[in-house]
């Protein structure tokens, strides 16, 4: 949501309005991820009273969906790519396979034996 | 050889105490586990290399040593110099509309045709 993105671009790779709703997604997630922990552990411990835990579970449901983990997804830097994306190296299959052909990443050598 | 039960939870709550884990001997649900996991957040925003410095950068930080300093951007002349194209050929950006109305005019359903005729005929009558 706008509220969250922030007001200069701060990242630099391919931009494209679905890669910079996943950043803004990601820092969202940083900031909120110690509160969402504390509910979380509210909830799960069973010596607290009923009566909090329950009101922790609201709190918990309430919050942004943009404080959700699981509403992160990998992209790649290269393309913006949601799918086939390689987690070691930020990039989908196709960009990944280029740059390792020209020798741009470290270590990656094409298999032949 | 039988170790009495008592030996075994003061071997356990030594051990806690060492290896600072929590003593929990009736196993009660404690949510303990989420109070060890770290904190994924840093390296989850890490994720797309951050901007670093830009050629607009440069040229703010050294303006204040010479104000008629010549500095380039060839991106930004590229840019420029498309708009410009575009723009002769009639094919660039609409004008920002400032005030409400503007920006209402080419907006919404069009008009039948059906009113405007009527409204010819009773002007004729």
């Amino acid at each position: 949501m706008s509220q969250f993105r922030s007001k200069k671009l701060d990242i630099s790779c391919f931009i494209n309005v679905r890669v910079i709703r996943d950043h803004t997604k990601r820092k969202v997630f940083e900031q909120y991820e110690t509160q969402r922990q504390a509910l979380r552990y509210i909830i799960r411990n069973t010596t607290l009273p009923q009566r909090a835990r329950a009101q922790a579970q609201l709190q918990l449901s309430q919050m942004h969906c943009y404080t959700r983990f699981t509403q992160i997804n990998n992209r790649c830097i290269e393309g913006g790519k949601s799918r086939g994306v390689l987690k070691d190296f930020r990039m989908a299959r196709f960009p990944f396979r280029i740059n390792a052909l020209e020798g741009n990443i470290p270590g990656v050598k094409k298999a032949s034996w | 050889m039988s170790v009495p039960q008592s030996r075994i939870l003061a071997l356990v709550k030594l051990q806690t105490t060492l290896f600072s884990q929590t003593f929990n001997p009736l196993r009660l649900r404690t949510g303990n586990k989420i109070l060890r996991q770290r904190l994924r957040g840093p390296s989850v925003a890490a994720y797309y290399p951050r901007r670093v410095a830009t050629v607009k950068d440069l040229q703010k930080a050294y303006r204040h040593f010479d104000e008629d300093m010549e500095t380039w951007d060839e991106e930004e002349e590229d840019r420029i110099e498309h708009v410009a194209l575009v723009k002769q050929r009639g094919k660039g950006a609409p004008k920002k509309k400032r005030t409400r109305d503007e920006s209402k005019k080419n907006k919404g359903k069009k008009k039948p045709a059906v009113s405007a005729a009527a409204a010819a005929a009773e002007t004729k009558l």
